[in-house]
Formats: structure tokens, C-alpha cells, sequence
């Protein structure tokens, strides 16, 4: 995280600057990690590729939680019909595997930022939209939701007061594990090439960049990887300590 | 009874429901298709007359509902239509190339549980010592690893550096093992934690102890009691695994140049070949939604308690 | 005045209330007694809409009754209010959704009553007494003045001190401010101390529905004579009466 924002300032090189002569050295020297084929930097665009490989998760997980809470919230709040409807929907997103949805989607919708997003977005909210639905269906039959909807209080004034607040914690834990999924869904795409455009630093172009130097040069393919290993560990962690912590004070 | 019939009318519902998501994606994605398959046909240069007979031959020039019609009528028996740049029926192409990724998922599955399994049982001998934490902090790390990246390093240590296993294509047998390795790794890190909290779950049973003291074998407490409770959590997660493994053979596929689904999709993607795309995606949908329906089925037999709760 | 007119609620194709009729004049009580899973609980939630009905009609003075805002006090204190707000903000849910000001006094007058200091109204539900609790209840549901109060099982979480002190200020207030009040209760005693009419239940039906002093004097039904001698035999009830 801390790297994503400062990672710019960090970096030893401008990564875009080309510099054939010394393409595809090996790491040492002015070039902590190496250069890659256009003689660019390697550290400095795996930093500022932090930016939009964690940036771009954090986006799109944190919009996924947005649609997946207000529809899972409609379906609890909306009546049986609602219900029933909203599911069979999310059920049919979820009918397609997210990861081959979002290349089906990104590909087709043309390589780039906006269409990764929205890609990602459309097949990341389910998750979200099933935990708040079924967390929402039991505050159902809770006292004080039975009392306020008897006070007459607004569906959204019982969204904000009742459920948001009781949604929270398991929300969170979802988040952690989809921004985790966000950021491998992100560095596969644009391994694929369906992502983030070459020149910017994406990991998962870097990866792309890399492959074609497997032979020469293996080590350049060693680090974006490696990035990216150590963000959704990273992001695993405190998403299980998340959990643990919520089950605790579930038991309490 | 009622229950399953309801469960299967659900999954009916939402392949439909997923056929039209489909149908209505690849609609509206910007981009001229007609354009695409004359360009594809004719070369980049092409004249307007040329892209509306393209228009026209491929039923591109009709309204969305009547040509969703045109699209899911013949659907239902079976016929995906035509390749919008070779002309050729997709069926046949689709068939060969799952000819390609099923035996690549089937052995990534089984290198899988087979890895999984093992560690897990390896793990739980003495549950909190050194070799299961090791054993839980390799899982957490192989989560934590994309599928294609594992590839390319695989490719680097075995294929590069050592010289012991073919990489690219797929002419051999032993083309297989690479990319199956790949996969299975990714399977089993999931998996692992899983088999391996199902196992601890199940030795924690209440009534194990009373099995002990009636004189029922350790080895056969093991093989019966313990494995069939076990088996629950994996059958669950086994839904999901199945997406991994579909997503996972897609990049395996890239990486290691093989013929089958990922790639036909990628090729069929880059032409704008819409048929063969809804034909994947489709199929991917309809393959997921009958697995998740048989482990639905699957789970009641295990575990007779489910049916009762969700009925 | 509260009319249920030939209710029936089914909960699968059990028929939790079976052609329930009954009158709760404006500023009576009452009571609804009968043994658990009598559909006493279902009742309350006909009563407050929150269940379909198969047949039947429950109004009040001609309307629907959630026109009329009725209150509800429950069984368990604490759950009626949310752990995460303080007591206050639950408390003044009703006024916030009625977009009516309060009276300026009518908080402080009833939390008076109510022995409910300021600062306790600050604290949290799981910070406060049972007993607390409950009065918090009641002063939720009697903030906003509304006509009608159903009760379900007010007293059976309190102990027997606390009981008897909040049955007495719940018929006070009621005195104070005159209105209906539908009392479910397993405890013959207290239907009998403070309610002017009694409706046994009995598998979802009415078993008998009878004037207090006469009821306690000689049910009529044969559930309603065990009912009354199972609860003078545990001395709830005095034979005497």
C-alpha cells in the first residue's frame, strides 16, 4: 500500500525513459533489478506499476462492493418477488467463471483502462450482493429492525441505521479477499493483453513484456510476478486476522 | 423430491437467463462486426458496399429480439452456428478444441487432490506442528500465485534451465505434463486448507470417540468416518474449484501455446467472431451450472441434514 | 377501537390462528393468555401487519391499523434495541420517522416516570439493566402518544420485583394516557390484575373469551378451568378472588 502512493517518488529512474544501449541488462549497478527490452528500469516501472496494479484493484473491488451491497440490501429490503428476482440475476452472473467473463468482456469491449474496469466491476459484485442479502435476511426477524419498520422508518433510513452498520465486518472480509482476486484478475488480463496498454507499468503487461525474453534474459519475468505474489499474500493476511477477529467477537 | 425438481427448474432459469446475457453482451459491444468479418475476409481496406452484403449474409441487419430468435432456436438443438470469419459450423471447432482442454483439466484436478490430499493427511498427523505450519504457509503462498506466472516459471526451471520437459504446444503426451502441473499446483494450494480444516472438523466429531470404544479400528475410523466427513467442505468447494480450473486451463493455455478452449476463445475474441465467442462463454455457463447442480445433488446425498434445512 | 374479524393465519398448512375474532375498546386492556405455541406471538404480528392473513380483518376505528402507529413492547428487552446505537438514538426512532416534533416536555415527562436518568439513555443496550431495558421499551413505544400498545410478554424476562413495579407503570401511564393495550401473556395473575378482558388461546383458536372478574371467578371451558387451577396452584392467582 505504502509503496503504491510513495512508489513514484521511490523510484530511481524515470520508467518510461528508453535507453537502448543498456537493454536487457542484468540486475547491479544503476539498475537495481535490471532493464527490460527497451532499456527501461525495471524497479522504477514495477513502483510505478504499483500504482495501477493496486490503484485499479482497490477501484474496482471497492465498486463491486458498492453495487454488491445495494443489491443484495434490495433484494433483503425489497418483499419475496424482489427477492427472488435480484438472486436469479446474481445467480446468472455467477453462472459464468468471473475471470473468463471479465476477458470475454474486456476483449470484446477493446483493450484499455475504462474497459478492465468495467469488466472487472460487472463480474466482482456477486460475492457482496449474496453476504449482504443473507446477512440482511436474518436482521429481518432481529427486535429492533421489527421496531423500527413499525416506527415507520424509511427503507433507506433502515439501510443506513440497521443494516450498513451490521454489514460492515463480514463486508470487509469479502473486500479483502476480492481485492486480492482484483489484483490477479488485473495482472492476468493484461498478461493477456485485454488490460492496461503496454507502455504504461502494469504487472501484468510487464509479465507480457518478459515472456518474449524467457531465454535471455529469465530474471525480468522474475519481478513483476513476484509483486504481485507479495500484494495478495499480503492482502490474504489481514483479510484471515479480519475473519478470525470477526469470529471472535461473534463468540463473545 | 420437491426440492430437487425446484433446484433444477432454478438452474434451467438461470441458463436462460445466462443464454440471454450472453446474446445481449456481445450485442452491444461497440465495434462493427460486419466490419470486422470483411475485414477479416476482404483486407483491411474495405468499401462500404462490401461490409453491408457482410452485413446482410451474416444476419447482422435484423433487430435485437428477432435475431436473439435466430440465435436460440437452433441452440436448443444443439447448433451454435457458424464461424462469422471462416463460415464454418463452430460445433466441430469447439468440440476439438475441449478435446484439447479436458484431458488438461482432468489431470490438473487430479495432480490437484492428489497433492492436496497428501499434504493435508501430512499436515494433520500432528495438527499445529512444524510440518502442517509449513504446510498451511506453502498453501497460503501457492493462493497467492497467478496461475500464469507459475507457468512461465515452471517453463524457466524445467523447460530452460533443465531441459527435461517439452514446454510449448502440444504434439505429445508429454506436452501435457507442464501445463497439468501448472494447473494441478493452483488446484491443490486451494484445496489444501480446505481438506485439511475438513479433516481436523471431523476428527473433532463427538461421536468418534464412542466408534473407538466399541472396538472399531483407528484405520477403519479413517477410512470411513473421517473421509466421508471431510469429503463435505471439498464437495462444496469443488463448485468453485471448477471455475478455477475452466479460468486456469484458459492462461494455461496461452502461455504454453496450446490448441483448445482458452485459445480458441482468445482467437475467436480477437476477430470479433462472435458466434465462437457465445459458443464458449455458453458452454463455460452451461458446463458450470450442471456441475453446481450435481454438487448441490451430490452434497444431499452426503449430508441428509441440508435438504431438511434449506426444504 | 381494535376489531379482529374471522382471522385466519396459516404457517404452511398449519393454522397458526383459526377464525380469531375479538373488540379492544379505546383505553382497555386486553389479555391474550394461553400455553406456548398457541399462536399468541402470531397474533401480535397480524395484529401489527407483519404477516399476511388467509381470511379475515383486523382494523382499527374502520382502518387499516398501521394508520394508527401502534407500539409494540417485546419479550426481550435488549434486542429490541440495536447494539451498535445508543439507547437515545433507538429510542427517538418512532419521532424521527413521524416527522412530527415532540412535545418539548413529553421526553423528559416520561423518562421521569419511567426512571430513566439522562445519562442511561446515552449508554448502549448491553451497558444497561434488563429491567432498564425494558422501561426503555416502553417509553419508545409510548413516545409518539400512539392509540394502540401490544405487549408481548412485557414482564417474563424481568425478575419477580421487577415485574410487579413494571406491571404497576405500565397501568399507570395507561391510566395517564388512556390507551388500548393488547397484553400477551402466559402469566394468569397478571391478565387477571389488570386487564378487563381475557381471551384464552388455545392450538389457534379461542377458547374462551370472557370479562376478567368473571373469568377469574369461573371460566367457563374446560382449558380455561385447568389454565386457572394450574395458576393458583402456583399461587399466582388467589382462589379466593
Amino acid at each position: 500500500m505504502v509503496l503504491a502512493v510513495f512508489g513514484p517518488w521511490l523510484a530511481p529512474h524515470d520508467p518510461s525513459a528508453i535507453n537502448i544501449p543498456q537493454r536487457l541488462s542484468a540486475p547491479g549497478g544503476a539498475w537495481l533489478l535490471g532493464t527490460d527490452a527497451l532499456g527501461r528500469d525495471i524497479l522504477s516501472r514495477l513502483l510505478h506499476g504499483a500504482r495501477w496494479s493496486l490503484g485499479l484493484a482497490f477501484l474496482v473491488s471497492v465498486i463491486g462492493l458498492c453495487i454488491g451491497t445495494v443489491v443484495g440490501l434490495l433484494a433483503a429490503l425489497g418483499g419475496k418477488t424482489l427477492d427472488w428476482l435480484v438472486m436469479r440475476i446474481t445467480d446468472t452472473f455467477l453462472a459464468f467463471p468471473e475471470l473468463l467473463a471479465a476477458v470475454v468482456i474486456a476483449g470484446l469491449m477493446g483493450a484499455g483502462t475504462t474497459s478492465l474496469i468495467f469488466a472487472l466491476s460487472v463480474t466482482g459484485w456477486m460475492r457482496y450482493c449474496r453476504v449482504a442479502r443473507g446477512i440482511g435476511l436474518t436482521l429481518q426477524s432481529r427486535g429492533y429492525v421489527i421496531q423500527a419498520r413499525l416506527a415507520g422508518l424509511s427503507p433507506l433510513a433502515l439501510a443506513r441505521w440497521h443494516y450498513l452498520p451490521a454489514l460492515l465486518p463480514s463486508l470487509a472480509v469479502v473486500w479483502t479477499g476480492m481485492f486480492a482476486r482484483a489484483i490477479l484478475g488485473i495482472s492476468a488480463l493484461g498478461f493477456l493483453g485485454f488490460g492496461v496498454q503496454p507502455p504504461l507499468p502494469e504487472w501484468g503487461t510487464m509479465l507480457l513484456d518478459a515472456r518474449i525474453h524467457l531465454r535471455s534474459t529469465p530474471l525480468q519475468m522474475v519481478w513483476p510476478g513476484l509483486a504481485v505474489v507479495a500484494c495478495v499474500l499480503a492482502i490474504n493476511l489481514v483479510g484471515d486476522m479480519l475473519r478470525d477477529a470477526l469470529a471472535q467477537e461473534e463468540r463473545s | 423430491m420437491m426440492a430437487i425438481l425446484s433446484l433444477m427448474l432454478r438452474a434451467v432459469v438461470v441458463l436462460c437467463g445466462a443464454a440471454i446475457a450472453t446474446f445481449s453482451l456481445l450485442w452491444h459491444a461497440p465495434g462493427d462486426p460486419a466490419l470486422a468479418i470483411a475485414m477479416a475476409r476482404h483486407g483491411t481496406i474495405v468499401s462500404e458496399t462490401v461490409v453491408s452484403v457482410v452485413r446482410e449474409q451474416a444476419g447482422l441487419n435484423v433487430g435485437f429480439w428477432s435475431a436473439l430468435q435466430d440465435w436460440a432456436g437452433p441452440l436448443l438443438v444443439g447448433d451454435f452456428g457458424h464461424s462469422s470469419v471462416t463460415g464454418r459450423p463452430v460445433l466441430p471447432d469447439l468440440l476439438n478444441a475441449m478435446g484439447h482442454t479436458i484431458p488438461l483439466a482432468l489431470l490438473g484436478l487430479a495432480i490437484g487432490l492428489a497433492i492436496a490430499i497428501s499434504l493435508a493427511m501430512l499436515a494433520t498427523r500432528r495438527p499445529g506442528g512444524g510440518v502442517d505450519r509449513c504446510a498451511v504457509a506453502v498453501a497460503s503462498l501457492g493462493a497467492a500465485i497467478p496461475v500464469y506466472w507459475l507457468g512461465l516459471l515452471l517453463i524457466l526451471v524445467f523447460a530452460v534451465q533443465l531441459s527435461w520437459l517439452p514446454a510449448m504446444g502440444a504434439r505429445t503426451p508429454l506436452h501435457l505434463l507442464l501445463p497439468a502441473l501448472t494447473l494441478g499446483l493452483g488446484v491443490a494450494a486451494a484445496l489444501m486448507r480446505i481438506i485439511r480444516s475438513g479433516i481436523l472438523e471431523a476428527r473433532a466429531q463427538a461421536f468418534l470417540p464412542a466408534l473407538a470404544r466399541r472396538g472399531v479400528t483407528a484405520r477403519a475410523i479413517a477410512s470411513d468416518h473421517i473421509a466421508l466427513h471431510a469429503a463435505i467442505p471439498v464437495v462444496t468447494v469443488l463448485g468453485l474449484e471448477l471455475a478455477f480450473l475452466l479460468e486456469g486451463a484458459v492462461m494455461v493455455e496461452v502461455i504454453f501455446a496450446r490448441p483448445g478452449l482458452g485459445s480458441f476463445l482468445v482467437d475467436a475474441i480477437a476477430a470479433r467472431d462472435f458466434p465462437k465467442v457465445q459458443a464458449v462463454v455458453l458452454l463455460a455457463a452451461l458446463l458450470f451450472v450442471t456441475i453446481n447442480l450435481l454438487i448441490d445433488l451430490i452434497y444431499r446425498l452426503i449430508d441428509p441434514r441440508i435438504g431438511a434445512r434449506s426444504a | 377501537m381494535l376489531s379482529v374479524d374471522q382471522v385466519t393465519v396459516k404457517r404452511g398448512r398449519v393454522r397458526a390462528l383459526d377464525d380469531i375474532s375479538l373488540r379492544l375498546p379505546a383505553g382497555q386492556t386486553l389479555a391474550v393468555v394461553g400455553e406456548s405455541g398457541a399462536g399468541k406471538s402470531t397474533l401480535i404480528a397480524a395484529v401489527l401487519g407483519l404477516i399476511g392473513l388467509a381470511n379475515g380483518r383486523i382494523s382499527w376505528d374502520g382502518a387499516p391499523v398501521a394508520h394508527c402507529r401502534p407500539a409494540l413492547v417485546m419479550q426481550e428487552p435488549r434486542a429490541a434495541f440495536n447494539p451498535r446505537l445508543s439507547i437515545r438514538q433507538t429510542v427517538l426512532e418512532p419521532v424521527v420517522a413521524a416527522r412530527q416534533p415532540l412535545p418539548a416536555d413529553r421526553l423528559d415527562y416520561l423518562c421521569d416516570r419511567l426512571e430513566l436518568s439522562t445519562e442511561l439513555l446515552a449508554r448502549r443496550p448491553h451497558e444497561i439493566s434488563i429491567g432498564q431495558a425494558q422501561r426503555a421499551g416502553i417509553l419508545r413505544a409510548l413516545l409518539n402518544a400512539p392509540p394502540l400498545v401490544l405487549f408481548d410478554e412485557p414482564l417474563s424476562a424481568l425478575d419477580a420485583v421487577t415485574q410487579k413495579h413494571t406491571a404497576q407503570l405500565i397501568a399507570d401511564l395507561q391510566a395517564e394516557h388512556g390507551f388500548a393495550a393488547l397484553i400477551v401473556t402466559h402469566d394468569l395473575g397478571y391478565a387477571a390484575a389488570y386487564s378487563e378482558q381475557i381471551a384464552v388461546l388455545r392450538a389457534g383458536r379461542i377458547a374462551e373469551l370472557a370479562v376478567t372478574a368473571r373469568f377469574v371467578r369461573a371460566p367457563a371451558s374446560d382449558y380455561g378451568r385447568t389454565l386457572r387451577a394450574a395458576a393458583v396452584a402456583l399461587g399466582a392467582l388467589d382462589d379466593s378472588a
